[in-house]
């Protein structure tokens, strides 16, 4: 046995602290891991979602791509089909524009009206862009249609989420 | 649009531009028709979701009309004539009902919007792919049917 003694007052007084210390730090730990959460967050946005197009199968020609994910609402886990219409521009950039008509939300579709070839129409209210997604003046669209942001991964198109550009 | 808070509020600020109403009709059976029945519903219920994605701005999907197969034709279609009327109220101009029943051919004339039958299709044994591809080549035809509408009217 040591020569210094532990007196009953002392060796309460140590347990106290320690236990003490332990609680606090078990209620201050979960505070402090919430307080810089935001900063640890992993970058979202990030998710590009594949489809089934070869990136060497796209023309000039806009094509209709089909791809899908999951979605969640609620609890209903859904798989949710969209659509892209991908083309190379001049530059040889790929082009993958969102078929959502800017006016009400109706699909637009390539070329379909024969009055004006070469355009986007929408049929619901005669809405049409040219090709590279501006829409044309004096028809009811207001805005550009929106852009997906775009990867190649293994000779497939992955695509982002579509963001909306600015007014034309 | 769908028969949804914040579709309807889009409704609602847009009410100028859209002026048609698609309404899906499907029955309910029970013992030995009660999977056809399921098969028609499923049936209807893609295709007019698919051509709703079509076109959004301009129609407004209603809840379906339900009612069960084996009740008296005469009220069914009584039903049905009660929500159209409402529906014209409503200020729709064309209206489209879409059901896989062969039995509304014979009412056709008794109702003012325009009616749509399909046969169903078993889509049980197809992949998610093909459901996909085969809906879409069938919102393709009414793409058609549906611009050549309001183009009469104008």
């Amino acid at each position: 046995m040591s020569k210094e003694r532990v007196s009953r007052r002392q060796f309460l007084s140590y347990t106290l602290t320690g236990v003490g210390g332990f609680m606090a730090a078990g209620m201050l730990m979960p505070m402090v891991r919430f307080a810089v959460d935001p900063v640890l967050k992993a970058e979202a946005g990030g998710d590009f979602i594949p489809t089934p197009k070869k990136v060497s199968e796209i023309t000039k020609e806009p094509v209709r791509v089909d791809f899908k994910f999951k979605q969640k609402d609620a609890w209903y886990e859904s798989e949710v089909t969209e659509t892209a219409w991908v083309y190379k521009d001049d530059n040889g950039k790929i082009i993958a524009l969102s078929p959502v008509c800017k006016h009400l939300g109706c699909t637009v579709n390539w070329n379909t009206d024969k009055e004006h070839p070469d355009q986007f129409f929408c049929p619901c209210h005669y809405g049409r862009y040219t090709k590279d997604g501006t829409n044309v003046p004096n028809t009811p669209p207001l805005a550009p249609l929106d852009v997906y942001p775009y990867k190649e991964k293994d000779g497939y198109l992955y695509l982002g989420k579509a963001k909306p550009r600015k007014e034309a | 649009m769908k028969w949804i808070p914040q579709d309807i509020d889009t409704y609602l600020n847009a009410k100028e531009y859209v002026d048609t109403a698609v309404i899906p009709i499907y029955s309910i059976s029970f013992g030995g028709e009660m999977k056809q029945s399921a098969a028609a519903a499923e049936f209807i219920t893609l295709l007019t979701s698919q051509l709703e994605r079509q076109f959004t701005g301009r129609l407004l999907l209603f809840p379906p009309f339900t009612y069960l197969k084996n009740e008296n034709s005469e009220k069914v279609l009584n039903d049905l004539q009660n929500w159209e009327k409402n529906i014209v109220k409503g200020d729709f101009k064309h209206i489209f009902y879409l059901t896989s029943d062969i039995e509304w051919k014979a009412h056709e004339e008794k109702l003012g919007g325009a009616l749509i039958w399909l046969p169903s299709l078993l889509l049980e044994q197809m992949t998610e792919s093909q459901k996909v591809e085969i809906i879409n080549s069938q919102v393709k035809q009414l793409l058609i049917l549906f611009t050549q509408k309001w183009q009469e009217k104008g």
